[in-house]
Parts: C-alpha cells; sequence; structure tokens
C-alpha cells in the first residue's frame, strides 16, 4: 500500500496540474472550490487538529488575506500574487500576537473566543470606509480563473507537505502532547505556548495566502462574502469527517465532502442544509474519530489477524 | 537499639557531606479559603531517597505542583542547584532538571508509549528518531518493551503507573518527585518499584523525592522523611526517628477530639 | 432622559437575554457540553410563533406551552439518540460535543429555512407603549421581560425545591460526588438537556416580540447565551442573570452611542474581554 502511494501521489498531481487544459468553466470552478476547501481544512487540521485547540474563527484571516490582496491591487497595482503573498504574511503577523492573547484560553472558551474575534473583525471591516463600507470593493479584471486555480494549488499542495513534515516531527509530537494534556507535556519540557502560537500561525498564514485568490476569483469582494461562515464550516467539517491531526484526514475528508455535497446542492438545494448537518452528526455517531483513523484501524486488524 | 544509632548517625553524615539540590524555604499556598502550604522548608540533597508524608489533604501534592511550576506560591522560595526556580515556566523547570509524575495517572491516551516518553526524551534528543530510540530504552527499563507501540489508553493502570515514570526519567532528572507511584500495586509490584528507586538512587541517576502512603516501603527504602499537616511541616527525621514522633503519631491517628482535654 | 431610556430598553431586553442564557447554562453546567445549537431553537421557536401569527393569528403567548412541551421533548430525544452515544474519552468529548451541537445548529438551521422560508418575521403584537413622562416603555417588550422573569423564577424554585433540581445542582457542582450519592446522571443530563432546549424555545417565542428574525440567526442567541453565561460564570445561576442585564445594557448602549454597525461588535467585544480578563466570570470562582 504504501509503495503505491508515491506513484499514485505524483500521477494525481499531473491530473491536477493539466486539469484547467481539459475542463470547462463549470468544472475549473468546482475543481478549484474543492482545492480551496481543502487547503483550508488543511490549515485548520494544524492548530485545531494537531494541537487541539478548536477554532471557529480562522476564516477571519482568510478575509483578511482576500481585503489585503484586493487593497494593495486596487490602490498600490501590485501583481495580484504578490498581492496575496502579502496578505498571507499579514495574517501571520496578525496572528502572533492575536495567539498570544487568545491561546491563553482553552476548550469552548477559545472556539468560541475566535468566533467573536472574527466576528469583530468583519464588523470592523465592515465599518472602515477604505474598505467600501460593507458594500464592498472590485478588483481590476484580468487575470483568470487558471492562474487563481495554480495558486490555490500550489498553495494545497505546500499544506499537506507542511502537515506530513509536522506529523512526523518533533514539533508535530510536541503539538499532539499539549493536545492531550497541556499541563503535563509542559512538565516534561514542552515549551507549550510557543508551540502553540506556532501552530496557529501556520494555521494563519494559510488561509491568508488563499483569500488573496479567492478575491480574484470572485472580481468582487465584500464582508460576507470572504469572511464566509460556509466556507469555514465547509474545511471544519472536512477536517472532522477525514480525522482531526491526521495527514490525509482533510484530503478524505474533502473529497468525500464535496461529492455529497455537490450532489445535495444539485439535488435538494431546499434541504441542502439540514441534510448537510445531519449528516455530519450521523457521522459523528457512526465514526467518532473520522474516516481515516476509522479505515487505519480495520486495515490493522485485518493485517493483525 | 545501638546499631540503629550508628546507622542513622552514619546517614546523617552523608547528608551533610552531600550538596542540597533543591531547597524549599517558607512556602505558603492558600486555595481560597483552605490553606493548602503553610509555610513549608525542607531540603532534597543529592542522591537521596527523599520521602514526603503525610494524611491525605496534607499539601503533599501542592507541594510538588509548586516546585514543578505548575501552581506559583504566595510567599516563600524554591532553588534549584542553587537557582531560585521561583516564577519559571514549568518546561523550563523540567529542562532544568526536576521531573515529576502526576498521582491520577495522566498519559497521552492517543499517543504510542514510545512516543508519550518521546517527548521527555525531545529535550536532550537532537532529532526526533534519536528522541524515540532514547524513549524505547526507558520503556524497556520500566518493563513496558512489548507495550511499546500501543496507545497509552490501552495500559492497565499499574502500566500507566510505570509510563508515569518512564516519561519523567526520559528527562534526565537531577531531581524525580514521584507522586504515589505505589499506590494501586500489588505487592509484588511495590517491591519491584521499591527496588527501581533505589536502583535510580544507588546509580546516582537521580536524587528521589517521593510522596507515599505505603509505610512499609517508606521505612524500608527513604534516607530521609518530612512529614506534613494540614499544611504545616510536623516533623523531619529518618524513618526511625519518624517513627516514634508523637506530633506524627497524633496526625495520623487524628487531632484529640475537641472539648475533651 | 435618553440614557434612563436606553436603561429600560436594556433591563428589558435582558431579562429574555436572560431566561435564553439559563437554558444554555443548565446544559454546560450539567453536561460540560457548550450546545453550539442553542440559538437555533431560540430562533426556530421565534420563527414559529411569527408563522402561527401570522398564518392563523394564534396569540404567541398561547403558543408559549406547546413551543416548550416541543423543546422539551426535542431535547430529550436528542440526549437519548446522539449526545448519549459520544465516545466518553476526556480528551476528545470536549471536542465531539461542540463538533455534534455545530452539525446539529446546521441541521436546525436548514429545517427552519426549508419550514418558514428566510424572510425574516417578528410579531407584530402589542405594537404600543406606556409613556411616562418622556420615556416609553414598548408594551410587547414589557411583556416578554414579565412572561421571561417569571419563567426564569418557575426555573429556579424547579432548581431549589425539587428533587431533580437538587440532583441537577449536585451533578453540576460535583460529578463524582453525584454518581456517589446514586444520581442517575444519564437520567439528569437527558432532562438537563430537554429543560434547556425547553427554556430557548421560551425564550425564543419571547423574541419574537423583539426581533426580526430568520432561521440563519440562531448563531447570534448562542453567542449571546454563551457572552451572558461567560460574563456571570459558567454554571452559576445567579450570574447568568446578572450577565444578562449587563449584555442588555451594553447593546442598548452601544446601538445609540455606536450606531448599529459597530454596535454588533459589542457583544463579541464585551465577551473576549471577559473571557480574557474574569476568566470565571465577573463573579469571581475561576473556571477550572
Ligand atoms: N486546585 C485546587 N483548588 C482548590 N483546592 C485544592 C486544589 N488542589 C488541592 N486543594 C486542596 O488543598 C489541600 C491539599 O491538597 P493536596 O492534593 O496537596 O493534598 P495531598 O497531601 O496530596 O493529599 P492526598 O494524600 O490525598 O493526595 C486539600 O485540602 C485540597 O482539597
Ligand atoms: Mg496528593
Amino acid at each position: 500500500m504504501k509503495r503505491a502511494a508515491v506513484p499514485l501521489a505524483v500521477l494525481a498531481i499531473i491530473a491536477l496540474l493539466l486539469a484547467p487544459l481539459r475542463l470547462n468553466g463549470y468544472a475549473i470552478n468546482l475543481l478549484y472550490v474543492t482545492v480551496l476547501s481543502i487547503a483550508l481544512a488543511y490549515g485548520w487540521n494544524i492548530i485545531s487538529g494537531y494541537a487541539g485547540y478548536f477554532s471557529f474563527g480562522q476564516i477571519a484571516f482568510f478575509g483578511v488575506g482576500a481585503y489585503a490582496t484586493a487593497l494593495i491591487v486596487v490602490n498600490l497595482h501590485w501583481y495580484w500574487m504578490a498581492a496575496a503573498l502579502a496578505g498571507g504574511v499579514l495574517a501571520l503577523a496578525l496572528a502572533i500576537p492575536l495567539g498570544y492573547v487568545m491561546l491563553r484560553l482553552r476548550g469552548p472558551f477559545f472556539a468560541m473566543g475566535m468566533f467573536g474575534m472574527a466576528q469583530m473583525v468583519r464588523v470592523l471591516v465592515t465599518a472602515v470606509p477604505a474598505t467600501g463600507s460593507g458594500s464592498g470593493l472590485f478588483l481590476p479584471p484580468g487575470s483568470g480563473i487558471t492562474e487563481v486555480y495554480y495558486w490555490t494549488l500550489a498553495i494545497c499542495l505546500g499544506a499537506i507537505a507542511l502537515t506530513v513534515w509536522i506529523d512526523r516531527s518533533a514539533f508535530g509530537l510536541r503539538l499532539q502532547a499539549l493536545r492531550e494534556d497541556e499541563q503535563v507535556a509542559a512538565t516534561l519540557g514542552v515549551e507549550t505556548t510557543r508551540a502553540k502560537i506556532t501552530a496557529f500561525g501556520l494555521s494563519a498564514l494559510i488561509p491568508g495566502l488563499l483569500g488573496g485568490g479567492y478575491a480574484l476569483f470572485l472580481t468582487y469582494i465584500e464582508p460576507d462574502a470572504v469572511f464566509s461562515s460556509r466556507l469555514d464550516l465547509q474545511s471544519i467539517v472536512m477536517a472532522i469527517l477525514g480525522g482531526l491531526g491526521t495527514v490525509w484526514g482533510p484530503l478524505i475528508g474533502g473529497l468525500v465532502m464535496t461529492q455529497i455535497s455537490e450532489a445535495l446542492w444539485a439535488r435538494f438545494p431546499q434541504i441542502y442544509l439540514m441534510i448537510f448537518g445531519g449528516l455530519l452528526v450521523v457521522l459523528l455517531i457512526a465514526l467518532p474519530r473520522g474516516i481515516v483513523p476509522a479505515l487505519a484501524a480495520r486495515f490493522a486488524r485485518r493485517s493483525g489477524a | 537499639m545501638p546499631q540503629m544509632r550508628k546507622r542513622r548517625r552514619v546517614v546523617l553524615q552523608a547528608w551533610h557531606m552531600s550538596a542540597p539540590l533543591l531547597v524549599v524555604e517558607d512556602v505558603s499556598l492558600a486555595f481560597g479559603g483552605v490553606q493548602a502550604l503553610n509555610g513549608v522548608s525542607l531540603e532534597v540533597r543529592e542522591g537521596e531517597i527523599f520521602a514526603l508524608i503525610g494524611p491525605n489533604g496534607a499539601g503533599k501534592t501542592t507541594l510538588f505542583n509548586v516546585i514543578s511550576g505548575v501552581l506559583r506560591p504566595d510567599g516563600g522560595d524554591v532553588r534549584f542547584a542553587g537557582r531560585s526556580i521561583l516564577g519559571w515556566a514549568p518546561h523550563r523547570i523540567a529542562r532544568a532538571g526536576v521531573a515529576r509524575t502526576y498521582q491520577i495517572v495522566r498519559p497521552f491516551g492517543r499517543l504510542s508509549v514510545v512516543d508519550n516518553v518521546a517527548v521527555g526524551a525531545l529535550v536532550h534528543a537532537r532529532t526526533i528518531g534519536q528522541a524515540r530510540n532514547d524513549a524505547r530504552d526507558v520503556v524497556g527499563f520500566v518493563g513496558l518493551g512489548a507495550y511499546a507501540d500501543r496507545p497509552a489508553s490501552s495500559l492497565t493502570l499499574t502500566q500507566r503507573k510505570r509510563l508515569e515514570v518512564a516519561r519523567a526519567l526520559a528527562l534526565r532528572p537531577k531531581l524525580l518527585l514521584l507522586d504515589e507511584v505505589m499506590a494501586g500495586l500489588t505487592p509484588t509490584e511495590m517491591d519491584g518499584m521499591a527496588e527501581f528507586v533505589q536502583h535510580l538512587s544507588e546509580r546516582g541517576i537521580a536524587a528521589i523525592a517521593g510522596i507515599e502512603h505505603v509505610m512499609r516501603l517508606v521505612m524500608r527504602i527513604s534516607h530521609r522523611i518530612v512529614v506534613l499537616d494540614a499544611g504545616r511541616r510536623i516533623a523531619e527525621g529518618d524513618p526511625a526517628a519518624i517513627q516514634t514522633d508523637p506530633a506524627v503519631i497524633e496526625a495520623y491517628l487524628g487531632a484529640p477530639l475537641a472539648g475533651a482535654g | 432622559m435618553i440614557l434612563l431610556q436606553l436603561a429600560i430598553n436594556g433591563v428589558l431586553l435582558g431579562g429574555v437575554l436572560a431566561l435564553s442564557a439559563l437554558g444554555f447554562n443548565i446544559v454546560f453546567g450539567v453536561m460540560r457540553v457548550v450546545n453550539l445549537a442553542h440559538g437555533d431553537f431560540v430562533v426556530l421557536a421565534a420563527v414559529f410563533a411569527a408563522f402561527g401569527f401570522a398564518q392563523f393569528g394564534v396569540n404567541p403567548l398561547l403558543l408559549l406551552p406547546l413551543t416548550i412541551v416541543a423543546g422539551f421533548a426535542a431535547g430529550a430525544l436528542i440526549h437519548h439518540v446522539l449526545l448519549r452515544r459520544l465516545p466518553g474519552e476526556v480528551a476528545s468529548a470536549e471536542a465531539s460535543s461542540l463538533t455534534l451541537t455545530f452539525g446539529l445548529s446546521y441541521f436546525l438551521t436548514g429545517a427552519g429555512l426549508a419550514a418558514f422560508g428566510g424572510r425574516f418575521v417578528s410579531v407584530p403584537y402589542l405594537t404600543g407603549a406606556f409613556r411616562v413622562g418622556e420615556v416609553s416603555v414598548p408594551q410587547a417588550r414589557l411583556l416578554a421581560f414579565v412572561v421571561a422573569v417569571v419563567l426564569s423564577l418557575g426555573f429556579a424554585l424547579l432548581l431549589r425545591s425539587t428533587a431533580l433540581g437538587r440532583a441537577i445542582r449536585a451533578t453540576s457542582q460535583n460529578l463524582d460526588g453525584a454518581l456517589a450519592c446514586g444520581v442517575d446522571v444519564d437520567r439528569v443530563r437527558t432532562l438537563a438537556f430537554a429543560i434547556g432546549t425547553a427554556v430557548a424555545t421560551a425564550a425564543g417565542t419571547l423574541m419574537s416580540f423583539l426581533y426580526n428574525l430568520n432561521a440563519q440567526q440562531g448563531v447570534l442567541f448562542t453567542v449571546n447565551a454563551f457572552a451572558v453565561v461567560v460574563i456571570g460564570g459558567l454554571g452559576n445561576y445567579t450570574g447568568a442573570v446578572i450577565g444578562a442585564l449587563i449584555l442588555g445594557l451594553t447593546e442598548s448602549f452601544a446601538s445609540y452611542f455606536m450606531g448599529a454597525t459597530l454596535a454588533e461588535a459589542a457583544p463579541y467585544l464585551l465577551f473576549i474581554l471577559v473571557l480574557l480578563f474574569a476568566p470565571g466570570g465577573l463573579r469571581g470562582r475561576r473556571a477550572a
């Protein structure tokens, strides 16, 4: 199984690289949104899956990246990828002091605190005139979906590579230890604050980088579009469904989810949300640890027998 | 009797010669209205097996929490290897050489036994591979070799107690704080653990400060004992002296009835 | 005068917020579950009441017993079928209950949208106001406040003077102790969750007098309840009432002095500040 994985991955990447040459507009949009949400799920998985700090506010960094990119492109006329990069760096720069403050909170307090933080950022953006005061900003047309897609794909692959590294590194072990029991980790020599803030920063950098692409994709941004609770929800559900704190959870969860989501959207637009929420509940009861750990357990049992 | 007295003198001489590794000075801590620690002072010397005993709720675990940096005392000082470690973050104290176990075992349930131990080993190892190798050695050393790759949540209570010790040992501490590692073990296992603790001390691996309720073992292996009761230090001495100390006997039998005297 | 008026508005709002928060608080106190679907129960009841009023002219106060019973039944069912089955491992229990109620929240939002559509509705009931000098007291708000206070008192009575109430308080304070005293914790939890949702739906019915709502606004009320409870101290029932008054006053004053847009941020700001600087709530007692 392990040996088949590498060529399979190479094939998949080649297919993803060639996809824009072959696909029509609808399909490429769908592919973009899929890759985007998987990348967001990987970003969320670091702080929430590996470090165990459930955040309901990482979408704030996505919004910050999107607005920063839009403002830079509109006012300074940078090439958009440079602006998006700056957006990511800004998200990271904001995340470090914010993490220092917010990561003192634990469990539901952190989760809801981050939710409140994201809402405040959204309200502030709406109130500031430079951002178009909630009525939005138009971006100059020109960059096609293909560019946005490649940018997003690159970040998604980068996020996967980063997760593979984390999963095998001392840093990842420290994160998992503090997820299990922060006090014990600290008395075993883990510098928990630093590890948490690093994880939080990475979990902000990824959506921060992705936000700029999304702004270009929409060509017009407003607060509700980029501080999108739907995207946030979707990526969180993907990571949980696939398996929190696992390397392949967000990818597997993401693929399964987009299939289900697309089918539901098309067939039951009226009760889409209802089925979606219900499905999450049922899956959580059936596979409390997600798809990847369930498969791993089954595989281990079979090969052990 | 004379034989006993002689042994006691020898031990005391050894004690005065070795340097103090840990000095707790006049430490106080209150939880709301409960004065958990009330001006407690004590010393642990290098190479020593030191026991901290006292009735339930005496403040023993709280003192360990203060030493390991988990709690900050209201007053007093804690010095380790000559430096005050008061106000240090727990990870810094751990890296300086003070390791502890938890009375109520707290394994990292979803991590393997080796990874549980590797967390501590990371402090000295240069790579994670090396940390895991070191961890494997320690896991074997405490007799959990057969369970190395199982998740810690699958261990029995006895095994979890061993895991607590293994994680702490992986830090290569100069001082090992053991909080009731005997509780819940069978008599044979207790003897095994006692031997293990003696081995650590004799080989100079670490000084031991243990909280223990199992008096048979405390009296057999410890060099020196401090007794806490209701947050105060009520006695100090070698096992023989403690066993006959009236204050200690009273604390364990309970205070005389109010109004009776 | 305007200050007095704002204060009155704030207190009247605070009464209804307190009721909603009590429901949230009992669930947290007994089960250590942050119920992210709490606000959806509130909103669903509100939208339902507005629907009943618009379609059949049913007085929402008459609907109150119905929404309470329905909320209770739904809560008991949800706990019995879903929450009870979550894995009990300490490390993941919190995460999985958050996730579960998160999914439930979307389910209820979707159900509300499917059943009642996305239009913002409210109950145009008792639209007049009492005038006392220059101060006006909207009748609907006053009524909602009075009913909320009555229900909150009933809730307090239930907690204080019934065997169930004692079992609930015992479980909130010390799970192991309650287990040792032979409390049927599973049953207490089911009842606590059922009472929590019943209180939420009751509060929601009253909210229909105060707000224009659609099924997607649930999050607002979850956050409100969470904010109230954080300010008052989790699991602390008197604290929740004080927290609700503080939040009601904050919303009332902020929307006057800061404008509607920025005022939206006020509850978030307030609760983040309390979380960071007074983690046990304003009434002390640190959360464990
Ligand atoms: N986190 C805490 N909050 C409030 N009170 C506490 C806390 N930890 C300990 N206490 C109280 O401080 C006192 C000392 O407790 P401690 O756990 O140190 O006792 P101990 O000597 O270790 O007892 P045991 O032998 O039962 O383990 C007790 O009265 C206990 O209830
Ligand atoms: Mg103790």
